[in-house]
């Protein structure tokens, strides 16, 4: 499946991929804080500390988007990339679910 | 010899019928071609005469011309024959109508077979959407984590209510997820009991304005028969008085869903 990028701007389109894939490691940084968490391993300064640390990088995040006018390029291929997964999953799990069903002909 | 002058003949099929009749649809067709009929042993197909290449164009309203004649020379077949095997916009036969003739021959079994099992079916296309928001007050209830979340963030340090929002929004997340998926199970259960075939369409269709922006949680095609219409429409009916979900309910249309395994080759 082709990951559409604007093609009639291609720096905010490549700056638009690479905060999409820096938001997708945010995401692993804040599951990652999540089970840290959930362990019991840290206390709660810091936990704390922790959360802020990821809420400064995530407002970093959202200003960079703001500041160059990417919040659309950035949905759009974060979209495009869920779908792939959601997908790749879908066939993973259900490979049935792709198989023709209903009237044959052999 | 240039590429147009080696094109040979074509024969454009739109369906196969039951039957031997012969019949004349006049220059009904796609680019408005004479549309008749060819039949062998039984079984016939609607066809025009063409070149031996695909229908192709730039521009879209001719495109879209071409794809509604298509439709409406098969509505038209099913009118005259009842129950028809349609086939897609652009099937083409090159030579003339014998390697019809031949192809209907030597297809005829599986055809037939395929002729007898739609007989007096036709398709419908089954979606049922999510109306954003009712679902989630369900989402909430009777799930113990995303209480205690809740009452955790309360009084915790701005780190903190950052992480646990995180994971309050997660909880729910995957609660809604298993919640929609259980629906979903449930509907298609419900819905197969009712039809003769179900075909799983893509997660994310195509939809007219209205229904646009909505999450789709069943796209289905549904091989029905005409006996059993009302009670599948019964059942959306009581789908839709939920406020939870919307149906949108089409048909009857031609089974195009149902009939891709007859491998029309040349």
């Amino acid at each position: 499946m082709p990951i559409k990028i604007d093609e009639d701007n291609l720096k905010k389109g490549l700056l638009g991929l690479v905060v999409t894939l820096v938001e997708i490691i945010e995401e692993v940084l804040e599951r990652e804080a999540m089970r840290r968490m959930e362990s019991g391993r840290l206390n709660e300064k810091e936990i704390d500390r922790l959360g802020r640390a990821l809420m400064e990088l995530n407002e970093a995040i959202e200003h960079i988007k703001e500041d160059n006018d990417i919040k659309d390029t950035v949905h759009s291929l974060r979209a495009d990339l869920d779908d792939v997964v959601e997908e790749a999953f879908d066939v993973l799990i259900n490979p049935q679910r792709w198989e023709k069903e209903g009237v044959r002909i052999d | 010899m240039t590429e147009d002058e080696i094109v040979g003949e074509g024969r454009y099929v739109y369906c196969m019928f039951d039957g031997d009749e012969k019949a004349d649809f006049g220059q009904m067709g796609v680019d408005n071609s004479l549309v008749y009929t060819i039949s062998c042993q039984g079984i016939g197909a609607v066809v025009h005469h063409c070149e031996a290449k695909p229908y192709t164009t730039k521009d879209d309203q001719k495109a879209k011309e071409w794809i509604l004649s298509h439709h409406f020379i098969i509505d038209c077949a099913t009118r005259s024959f009842g129950t028809v095997v349609p086939l897609t916009f652009d099937t083409i036969f090159r030579g003339d109508d014998e390697i019809v003739r031949n192809w209907l021959s030597k297809r005829h079994e599986p055809i037939k077979k395929l002729l007898t099992e739609l007989k007096d079916k036709d398709e419908y296309i089954v979606q049922i959407f999510l109306e954003e928001g009712v679902i989630d007050k369900e989402v909430e209830e009777g799930d113990d984590e995303i209480r205690r979340l809740k009452k955790r963030i309360e009084n915790v340090p701005k780190g903190m209510v950052y992480l646990l929002g995180k994971r309050l929004e997660q909880r729910q997340r995957d609660r809604k997820r298993l919640l929609i998926g259980a629906y979903s199970e449930k509907f298609i259960s419900q819905i197969k009991g009712l039809v003769e075939g179900v075909k799983i369409g893509k997660r994310n269709p195509e939809v007219p304005e209205k229904w646009k922006g909505k999450q789709v949680i069943v796209n289905l095609s549904c091989l029905t028969h005409k006996v059993d219409v009302k009670r599948l429409g019964d059942l959306l009916g009581e789908i839709n008085t939920k406020e939870e979900f919307v149906v949108r309910f089409t048909g009857p249309w031609s089974p195009y869903s149902f009939v891709d395994r007859l491998e029309v080759e040349n």
